[in-house]
């Protein structure tokens, strides 16, 4: 194994997350750099917290090095995560979930307002800065204020000072924006001060009470249903909304996050083909997990489906290994069928999808060992994004450069389409690019890891991962030029 | 001779095989082969001989203790569970949430843990959360009998039905005879557990009611209809009342709540007493050797004519008789697999 090398060695003496890394050099990995689409053999050097140089080797010095093995990429940007701090500091903080970010390999995250208090006004806004300051870690912490004051889906906040102040935009996620009309309000308004409005798409009048998505599975273990039509009628209400509304500002911007449905997607896809200003994103858990887990199956969703698209019968396979109704699968929106994840593959290959976005969520055990029905939604994700993608890789359903763009490029063009961030280092390409400030992630293809609720730095152990295996153990992490994560035993061969 | 494996690998409603308890908990009967099923059918006689006795209680769990936790409302489940423990010569503790810490908001898992230290070995378990169970059985040593959760399964509810069945039918063979369900199967437990255990038995299973209150049924039954599963064969789902009860062997009725009209899933209870009542001239289309059921409890004049209800083709008092050697019979065989095999029985995954 070509393992890292240069200024990194554990021990006391060792550089310590928040440092400048003076000196990393990487000879004979596989370099990715999704800005200009190119991998292949290379080294890189960092010197004093810039990138210095990338070298791509050709001919006998490439000789042996393989994709299969260690990955230089770009850090990766998570458009969507919760660090539930303030006021849910018992399933995160901004630093355990900073940490968790970096371990993922996440150099740059866009925090969800649904904190207590919510982040409806720029003070909120400090503290979550002022906390990122002394986490000590480096990660880039980036925040949306609050579609509504309180999030409570009739009054906008206080965009105009939350836009001052500097949010990436604005959204009422962990619930939809109520209604229509506010939501055409919010996007005229948040389109004047040049950013974008980020839905949860979700009809709450179809899906109230809903325990799982509608389909062979919730009918079999009795869990009320959240419909296909929840999602597909709240982003055909968004797109109808947003066409309107760029009649009053041709700025609005929509943003549709977690899209799961092929019914949406397909939404999307053609609002995009007729020129809407609309962006989306998927999240790794409707990429690769289905609703067949709450079952007790356990594979991944592309080994769940048949030639003519339909997804197979976990109780015809035989396949339920697991104890059913386990409460990290509890998701809102919930997984979907196998035909699901497919077209959230599908739409990120032919660019419906934008990025992949975690959607990470993490919750307490009290939250999460309760009954199924009455467990919170939402899954701790940001630490095994890179693997479940990998995992896609692996099983040759998406090239290695494809999967580095949903998680760099995919969300840095996301934001460079929101008027107010051009320009702005949140916008940035996201490539390997000399003499720029070192913003990378090295990972190790042929390094399997557990994920183990030790192995996660966030507080949040509700990963319905937990005892699997992943591809891809992230070697380390450098964000502006320092050290957010080194791997406990990299360098130590 | 039949053998345990080709019977659960593909036969349905085959005859007896030699097979032994192996299950800690029965919480669905998802996992419950046939095989095991007319196991607890037998063992299910041999209590109904213990009930026939002058003094029907034996010392078979003498000294053991069976706790029922109920977070629903319930009479004739518990009464009967606790019936049957006595009747075993079991210690039972009474569990009514109402007056418990858990008013105080104490979390099932504290709850199941506190029983434990307390002695509980059994738990019986009903609760409005499906899948509640299988977290009782996560945290907990001993056994957990599933008397009804939520909208997923009613175990014990089926096997009863199935043991009345096999009492009122010639030969007690389900094989090919025509079972019509009639009622609100959407947010039925008992009707999701009888697909298990009667598809098992090779009934020709009709589930039949409002499509409101079908949701999602079609799906399952479409899922099932090439015989996909393993030792299940396929089911009908219909609106139509006349093609459900055409012919059938056994007619059951099911419980329809007053919240179905304020949830918008039905226009009143008059409409669905006009169309799906099940009353003496629907009922005259089955068979006329058909049996009548219900698992209670009834709402008279909705979706079961009173006179129906104490026709001599109604066995629903029967089917209360029966649930009480039915539980008996599971009792006795979880705590046998208790002991017969206490290291492998813990071994296994709490499916």
């Amino acid at each position: 194994m070509s393992a890292p090398t240069g200024g990194f060695r554990p021990g006391a003496a060792g550089p310590r997350v928040g440092d400048t890394v003076e000196r990393f050099e990487l000879e004979k990995a596989w370099l990715v750099d999704p800005v200009s689409g190119r991998e292949g053999p290379g080294e890189i050097v960092v010197t004093d917290g810039v990138l210095e140089s990338v070298v791509w080797l050709e001919g006998d010095e490439a000789a042996g090095v393989t994709d299969g093995g260690v990955v230089v990429a770009p850090g990766f940007f998570d458009l969507h995560a919760h660090f539930r701090e303030p006021g849910f500091e018992d399933a995160e903080t901004i630093a355990t979930g900073s940490a968790a970010a970096a371990h993922g390999g996440y150099t740059t995250v866009a925090l969800m307002p649904n904190t207590q208090p919510a982040l409806d006004e720029p003070g909120a806004l400090e503290r979550i800065r002022a906390a990122a300051r002394t986490s000590g870690s480096p990660v880039e912490v980036l925040a949306y204020g609050a579609v509504s004051a309180g999030r409570a889906g009739e009054q906008l906040s206080a965009m105009g000072e939350l836009a001052d102040a500097g949010v990436l935009g604005y959204s009422d996620d962990g619930a939809p924006v109520r209604t229509a009309k506010l939501m055409r309000s919010a996007l005229v308004y948040a389109g004047m001060l040049g950013l974008p409005v980020v839905d949860h798409a979700e009809d709450a009048e179809l899906t109230a009470g809903a325990e799982a998505h509608e389909g062979y599975v919730a009918s079999v273990m009795g869990l009320a249903g959240w419909p296909i039509a929840g999602e597909a009628n709240a982003v055909a209400r968004d797109l109808a909304v947003l066409a309107d509304a760029l009649g009053d500002q041709p700025a609005a911007r929509l943003h549709l996050t977690h899209v799961s449905t092929a019914a949406a997607l397909e939404l999307v896809r053609r609002a995009k083909k007729a020129g809407l200003p609309v962006t989306c994103d998927v999240t790794p858990h409707h990429l690769a997990l289905t609703d067949e887990w709450i079952a007790g199956a356990r594979r991944w969703a592309w080994e769940a489906i048949d030639t003519g698209g339909r997804p197979l019968d976990p109780w015809a396979d035989g396949v339920l290994t697991a104890p059913p109704y386990n409460t990290s699968l509890r998701v809102n929106p919930p997984l979907r069928t196998a035909a699901d994840a497919a077209a959230c593959l599908a739409a990120l290959l032919d660019g419906t999808a934008d990025a992949v976005a975690t959607d990470h969520a993490p919750h307490t055990v009290v939250d999460k060992e309760v009954e199924f029905g009455r467990a919170a939604n939402g899954i701790s994700g940001i630490e095994t994004a890179l693997g479940v993608l990998l995992a896609l890789v692996d099983a040759g359903r998406l090239p290695l450069v494809r999967a580095i763009a949903t998680l760099t490029t995919g969300p840095a063009k996301v934001a460079a389409g929101w008027p107010n961030l051009v320009g702005s280092p949140a916008a940035r390409p996201r490539g390997l690019t000399e003499s720029s400030p070192a913003d990378l992630v090295v990972f190790d293809r042929s390094d399997r890891w557990q994920v183990t609720p030790e192995s996660l730095r966030s507080k949040g152990k509700n990963s319905p991962l937990i005892g699997r295996e992943l591809p891809g153990r992230v070697l380390l992490t450098i964000a502006a030029g320092r050290l957010a994560y080194e791997d406990p035993l990299a360098g130590d061969d | 001779m039949t053998t345990v494996a080709s019977a659960a690998s593909g036969a349905i409603g085959t005859a007896p095989a030699p097979v032994a308890w192996r299950h800690r908990h029965l919480i669905d009967l998802d996992v419950v082969t046939w095989p095991e099923i007319q196991l607890i059918m037998r063992t299910t006689d041999e209590m109904k001989g213990i009930l026939a006795r002058p003094i029907h209680k034996v010392p078979a769990l003498n000294g053991r203790r069976v706790t029922t936790l109920f977070y629903e409302a319930s009479t004739r489940t518990r009464v009967s569970f606790e019936t049957a423990a006595r009747n075993l010569s079991a210690d039972v503790v009474s569990v009514a949430t109402a007056t418990s810490s858990v008013t105080k908001g104490e979390s099932l898992v504290d709850t199941v843990r506190t029983l434990e230290a307390l002695g509980a070995e059994i738990l019986v378990m009903r609760h409005s959360v499906s899948g509640a169970p299988y977290l009782a059985a996560d945290v907990f040593s001993g056994h957990v009998l599933n008397g009804g959760d939520g909208w997923h399964a009613h175990p014990t509810q089926a096997l009863l039905d199935l043991y009345t069945m096999r009492e009122h039918l010639p030969g007690g063979d389900l094989r090919g005879r025509k079972v019509a369900i009639v009622g609100d199967i959407l947010h039925s437990r008992v009707a999701r557990s009888n697909i298990w255990s009667l598809t098992a038995a090779g009934a020709d299973l009709w589930l039949c009611g409002p499509a409101t209150l079908l949701r999602g049924m079609d799906r399952w039954a479409a899922a099932w209809a090439g015989g996909a599963i393993p030792g299940h064969g396929r089911f009908n789902v219909t609106s139509d009342i006349e093609a459900a009860l055409r012919d059938a062997d056994v007619v059951m009725g099911l419980r329809i709540q007053r919240e179905r009209m304020q949830g918008g899933l039905l226009p009143s209870l008059r409409e669905y007493a006009a169309r799906f009542q099940l009353n003496a001239e629907r009922v005259s289309l089955a068979r006329p050797d058909a049996i009548v059921m219900h698992p209670g409890p009834m709402n008279e004049g909705v979706e079961i004519a009173p006179d129906v209800a104490i026709s001599g083709r109604s066995v629903i008092t029967d089917q209360v008789a029966n649930g009480v050697a039915v539980r008996m019979a599971l009792l006795y065989l979880l705590a046998g697999a208790h002991e017969a095999a206490h290291e492998a029985a813990h071994a296994e995954v709490a499916r």
